[in-house]
């Protein structure tokens, strides 16, 4: 085995790999340590239910396709990765059984909203156009370069006046709530449950103050949701692909025990097989701040002020993590499902993504009220049937489908193991909200389900400490530079030559390949490492 | 006065830049390299449907060096630049805001000029960028011999 | 319009062999890419989550015997990009339900220990097989070249003299190459314990112990590779991830989810595929296909395609009874202690224990059942690989594997294959309980069962066959699949077989894929893969 690389990144998931790729096609030497068996983290494709049923466990929806630059930097697309766009985006079925409808062509969503206000839809097609129009600006300079201070942003937004230039964006957003944001341009009370539980699916929770200033961003990228056929986890594949066709290697199955630092500086990574791998230039982890820091480092060690005791404590203690998690069930189908609602709107029947049940802002802060109290809401998920767009993913004339469902981490005071017990009852329970909505799934159509609590998600992950699919909560106080800690929340970290680049950093989980990505442009600086991948 | 995008236009854009951050405190550090990229889309006369027009200007601590116009078949000289910026889009935009009727702030947040580079720094020096989209639509008296916008 | 693309050779299947011939074929600079009907790579070389997160059970290989002899490791440095393995002291295992001694068979280095442990039944034995042993370990150049060169063919007489030559004074004649390997090791041996243990090692290899002219397989290749059996640390499936690796590190192309409906040809020459989604893949130079032999020639060339004896012969191949296996999957709190370890611990720490067999009329009845199409009585051979890697399962936590070995897919229906999902297992940890008192349903977490109908639909070993095709007398060696087929070439120019149809069969020595390069590197004047030092 080799023992020495120029660069030793921690954790294989889509930012570890994007990472390693980019750098290993700079001419560097390496590797890139993976806990589990498998590459991909949160790009996780399995056979949960019958062999041939390709069950996303977690990342399912990607909405940076052709935002983020690696995709085409890495030429992931070469790498046999193919996504579909869905020309039915998604819909969202109320409990009267009428239903609303995003579609790719947005025209069409703005006559879907019509069917419940007309002044809504031009709200909408307004707050679109013109959030579509800024969505390239605002994502390379919020989302794919390293952070800037909200200070600087709110300066630089006076004096560009954006606030007299826009209908939806203005500085006093970063004191408001999605839901405030909603109750404020739109009137119809479905339409705000819509809008508000796409952001919170994004991880954008509607009650958190100061959130209303991502959610134009959202909007403008509402009809970018794309599917990866083949599964999720095809992408990690084509990432891992890149990276060792320039001369990287991942290793799976390769436990940290420890980063070694001698002089204060990050000098190599030790494997809890006892291994030893040397690191010439620098370490990056990518999984979460407290195995970072409380794990990974050796504080004992080291008899002086390694790390601050005030840095400690934050890590120890003042890490925010989103208060809710998700409860999943993959199903084996041998239908589709015939939505009630299709009699209302037939394309729902063709929706990639349904929400169901939620009718208003007050439905959807009800059940976070339950949450937050590690409460079990009745459900009202939201469900993917992917096989409706990719034909690979189940034997021909089945479907694969997908619930997800808002759940609190820890169940009343039983704490995380309670799911183990429960999943099988909350499960059903979760199959029979979607069946009311869609009678034919309450007959022979469901061939096998398996469920993936929140605690299943920390057990198979342990970087998404509680359940936390996010790798941090998004909010006012946990975003930008500010994300994880003040002292993080450059790449950099105390240690010289140790970085961070993944999920806890700017700017948050999902598959977004920002913190990956911006952590490559502070390494490269340190490095002096010529930026090819930032051609202007 | 002069005609709009020729070499004594783009002096006078020069000029009118280098007035307005004249008395400006804290300019930036450096040199940057910013390519402007008019594309021609069927309602500009200077730009006709199917080309493009490309110019180069190069700022050096706030202060514009030059501005010129760079042939389009010399890729290869295009490409020994580095770029900082690269601002695109069509024609009857940027002759719009050449004339004044267009906010280039606008026609950026709107997506109608789109800008590449890092964000951060135009953000950080929000007062020198928007003294110079100022001199650059405001304060440069500009011959439209084919007409000016809406033409 | 469906896309094209173009390469000098198409591999069909990324299991291990296919993965094996695409390295070779891209070191030699051939555009290589191998076309996989999965999501996943590695096709029996897998390793998976199927039961609970963070419990991991391979689902089809489970013991590595080759690695020391395996040329794709030593040459593409797989210790390089990630392969790394664990040898267990203690190897095979049979313990017993009213805890007489068990019989532990160490690993070679640890001969005295194997004899100790069957001397406690009869020095006779233990004096046997220790000689046996050695014998077959001083040949193993010898049985690598053979097993890593492309079969010739030789008759039953020069075998006889061989196997006379190299154990003739253990009272092995000429004639031991005509009896089954059952009657050669009740010859040899006369402990019922052992030989139930011998049985059951003999076919798992996939050689039916009652059929006759296979006993020298026994006297070869089960004293050879008996007791060397590593486990790939984290899992089998590693060895997949680091041939992958092997392959992206030299150029070849992988693409995932790509079901190959046809091969094209241009007269009677392999000229590409077509995918099932129409997307067409030229070969300029070869096809060659890792799925089984009537896959390969009756649908993806076409009955209409073959010659009369080439149609005869791809029909009259047969799948199973010899290795039907189905896979047991367990999540334990404890493994399980067995009341055989109070004469000797070594058998609660043995990679591989044989349980529910009393003595050689149960192994025999047991695998006759099988063979016959009858569900047996449940008994299995088990793995606890967390023993040695922990990462195998959560921390305090177990994860046990095992086969049975079951009737072929098509010999019952798919109702009866759900009550075997349903009711087998159960009955078996009862059978396990009786063994090792902690193995209570209150030890066993969670449990599912991979039956033989799931193995055909999941990697398409047809009725569940690991091997696909069955190991009889005439469907071995220089006969398999059909002896026209033998040299990895078929009637079609420029397709290639290399997976398991072909020799030396199933088992993971990739030896079919090496095999293949080696016929391919003459008829296209590549690289030689032959390193003189080893041999082969």
């Amino acid at each position: 085995m080799i023992t020495q690389y120029d660069v030793i990144i921690i954790g294989a998931g889509h930012n570890g790999l994007t990472l390693g790729a980019y750098l290993a096609r700079s001419g560097l030497s390496v590797v890139v340590l993976e806990a589990r068996h498998e590459e991909g983290g949160g790009l996780s494709t399995e056979e949960l239910t019958y062999p041939g049923f390709l069950h996303n466990v977690h990342a399912n929806y990607h909405t940076f396709v052709d935002l983020a630059p690696p995709v085409s930097d890495l030429k992931i697309r070469d790498h046999g990765v193919q996504y579909v766009k869905p020309e039915v985006q998604m819909a969202s079925i109320y409990p009267d059984n009428t239903a609303l409808v995003i579609y790719d062509d947005i025209e069409k969503t703005a006559a879907s909203f019509a069917r419940f206000s007309q002044k809504d839809a031009e709200t909408f097609l307004r707050l679109y156009k013109e959030a579509h129009g800024y969505v390239d600006l605002l994502l390379g300079t919020l989302m794919f370069e390293p952070p800037m201070s909200v200070k600087e942003l709110t300066k630089a937004l006076s004096v560009f006046k954006v606030g007299n230039r826009s209908q939806f964006l203005s500085v006093k957003l970063r004191k408001e709530t999605i839901n405030q944001f909603l109750d404020e341009h739109f009137e119809n009370s479905k339409i705000k449950a819509h809008l508000a539980f796409h952001g919170a699916v994004c991880g954008y929770g509607n009650n958190i103050e100061g959130l209303a200033i991502g959610f134009p961003l959202l909007m403008g990228k509402i009809n970018n949701w794309h599917l990866s056929i083949g599964g999720s986890h095809r992408l990690a594949h084509a990432l891992w692909r890149d990276l060792a066709n320039h001369g990287g290697v991942l290793i799976t199955d390769a436990r940290v025990d420890g980063i070694v630092v001698e002089n204060k500086k990050a000098v190599g990574v030790k494997l809890q097989d006892g291994t030893e791998l040397k690191a010439n230039k620098c370490v990056v982890s990518t999984v979460s701040v407290e195995q970072t820091f409380l794990e990974f480092i050796d504080r004992k060690k080291s008899d002086d002020d390694l790390l601050e005791p005030e840095f400690v404590n934050k890590v120890q203690n003042e890490i925010l993590h989103q208060s809710w998690s998700l409860f999943s069930v993959h199903l084996a189908m041998s239908q589709a499902p015939n939505y009630i609602a299709s009699e209302f709107e037939p394309d729902v029947n063709k929706a990639w993504v349904v929400n169901l049940g939620y009718d208003s802002l007050e439905a959807l802060n009800d059940d976070w009220d339950v949450i937050a109290k590690n409460g079990l809401p009745d459900p009202r998920p939201n469900v993917a049937v992917n096989s409706l767009y990719d034909p690979t993913d189940a034997p021909d004339g089945c479907y694969t489908g997908l619930i997800r469902q808002f759940a609190p981490y820890e169940i009343g005071s039983d704490g995380p193991a309670a799911w183990d017990e429960i999943s099988g009852i909350y499960g059903q329970k979760c199959i029979d909200a979607w069946a009311k909505f869609a009678p034919n799934l309450a007959e022979d159509a469901i061939l096998k389900w398996a469920t993936y609590s929140p605690h299943d998600i920390t057990v198979k992950l342990p970087n998404m400490v509680r359940g936390d699919w996010m790798m941090g909560q998004i909010t006012l106080s946990n975003m930008l530079d500010q994300r994880p800690t003040s002292e993080l929340g450059g790449y950099r970290t105390p240690i010289k030559d140790l970085y961070m680049a993944g999920s806890t950093q700017h700017p948050h989980g999902f598959i977004t390949f920002g913190p990956a990505y911006n952590a490559l442009s502070v390494i490269a600086e340190d490095l002096g490492i010529e930026r090819w991948w930032r051609e202007v | 006065m002069a005609d709009i995008y020729t070499q004594e236009w783009y002096e006078e854009v020069k000029n009118a830049i280098n007035n307005k951050v004249a008395g400006m405190k804290k300019l930036p550090e450096g040199t940057w390299q910013i390519a402007i990229e008019i594309v021609g889309d069927g309602v500009s006369p200077y730009v006709l449907q199917g080309q493009e027009r490309h110019f180069l200007a190069s700022i050096d601590q706030g202060t514009c060096l030059w501005y010129k116009e760079i042939d389009d078949d010399t890729e290869e000289q295009d490409q020994k630049i580095k770029l900082d910026y690269r601002f695109r889009g069509n024609a009857s935009k940027f002759d719009e805001i050449a004339a004044g009727i267009m906010d280039p702030i606008d026609a950026a947040l709107g997506g109608e000029i789109k800008v590449k580079g890092d964000m951060r720094f135009l953000l950080r020096q929000a007062d020198q960028v928007q003294a110079l989209l100022e001199a650059y639509s405001n304060d440069v008296s500009t011959d439209w011999p084919k007409g000016k916008p809406p033409y | 319009m469906s896309k094209v693309y173009e390469y000098d050779a198409v591999v069909i299947g990324a299991g291990h062999n296919g993965l094996c011939l695409a390295a070779y074929l891209g070191r030699a600079g051939l555009k290589t890419v191998i076309v996989e009907r999965r999501h996943e790579e590695g096709g029996g070389v897998n390793t998976e989550e199927p039961v609970l997160p963070g419990f991991r059970h391979n689902l089809h290989a489970q013991y590595m015997e080759f690695f020391d002899v395996m040329p794709m490791i030593q040459d593409f440095k797989l210790e390089d990009l990630g392969l790394r393995t664990i040898m267990p002291e203690a190897q095979a295992g049979i313990t017993f339900k009213d805890g007489r001694p068990p019989i532990v068979i160490h690993r070679p280095d640890l001969l005295e220990m194997t004899h100790k442990s069957i001397a406690r039944y009869s020095r006779q034995d233990a004096d046997m097989y220790v000689e046996l042993k050695k014998r077959a370990m001083s040949i193993e150049t010898l049985l690598a070249v053979n097993l890593y060169t492309p079969p010739v063919e030789s008759g039953t007489v020069d075998q006889g003299e061989m196997t006379e030559a190299f154990f003739g004074d253990l009272g092995v004649t000429k004639n031991f190459v005509m009896k089954s390997p059952k009657a050669v090791i009740d010859e040899l041996f006369e402990t019922s314990e052992l030989r139930a243990l011998l049985y059951r090692a003999t076919v798992e290899w996939g050689f039916p112990v009652d059929t006759a002219c296979t006993g020298a397989a026994f006297l070869t290749f089960i004293m050879w590779t008996m007791g060397n059996w590593k486990l790939a640390k984290g899992g089998t499936h590693s060895l997949a991830k680091a041939m992958t690796q092997a392959c992206y590190a030299n150029g070849v192309d992988l693409l995932e989810s790509s079901p190959v409906e046809k091969i094209l040809l241009e007269g009677k020459r392999a000229v590409g595929v077509q995918l099932k989604d129409n997307t067409i893949i030229k070969a300029n130079k070869l096809v060659a296909s890792n799925a089984d032999l009537k896959q390969t020639l009756l649908k993806m060339v076409g009955e209409e395609n073959l010659s009369d004896t080439w149609r005869k012969r791809s029909k009259a191949f047969r799948y199973g009874p010899s290795h039907v296996l189905g896979t047991l999957a367990y999540c334990l709190y404890e493994a399980p202690d067995y009341k055989s370890a109070k004469h000797d611990p070594d058998i609660n720490k043995c990679f591989y224990t044989m349980v529910g067999f009393e003595d050689e009329h149960d192994t025999i009845a047991y695998i006759r059942d099988a063979y016959d199409d009858r569900l047996p009585k449940p008994a299995a051979g088990t793995w606890v690989n967390s023993l040695w890697d922990s990462t195998q399962a959560p921390a305090n936590r177990h994860s046990a594997t095992g086969w049975y070995f079951l009737p072929k897919a098509g010999a019952l229906s798919q109702q009866e294959w759900d009550e075997v999902r349903r009711s087998y297992n159960a009955e078996f940890y009862k059978v396990w309980g009786q063994y090792a008192l902690n193995m209570t349903q209150a030890n066993v977490i969670a449990e599912k069962i991979y039956t033989p109908d799931q193995m055909e639909k999941k990697n398409m070993m047809m009725e569940g066959d690991f091997s696909n095709g069955e190991f009889a007398p005439d469907q071995m060696g220089a006969n398999r699949p059909f002896p026209e087929a033998s040299q990895y070439r078929t009637e079609i120019e420029g397709l290639y077989l290399c997976g398991p149809s072909a020799y030396p069969g199933g088992g993971v020595h990739a030896a079919c894929g090496t095999n293949a390069y080696k016929v391919i590197s003459k008829d296209f004047d590549l690289l030689d893969s032959i390193v003189p030092s080893r041999g082969y």
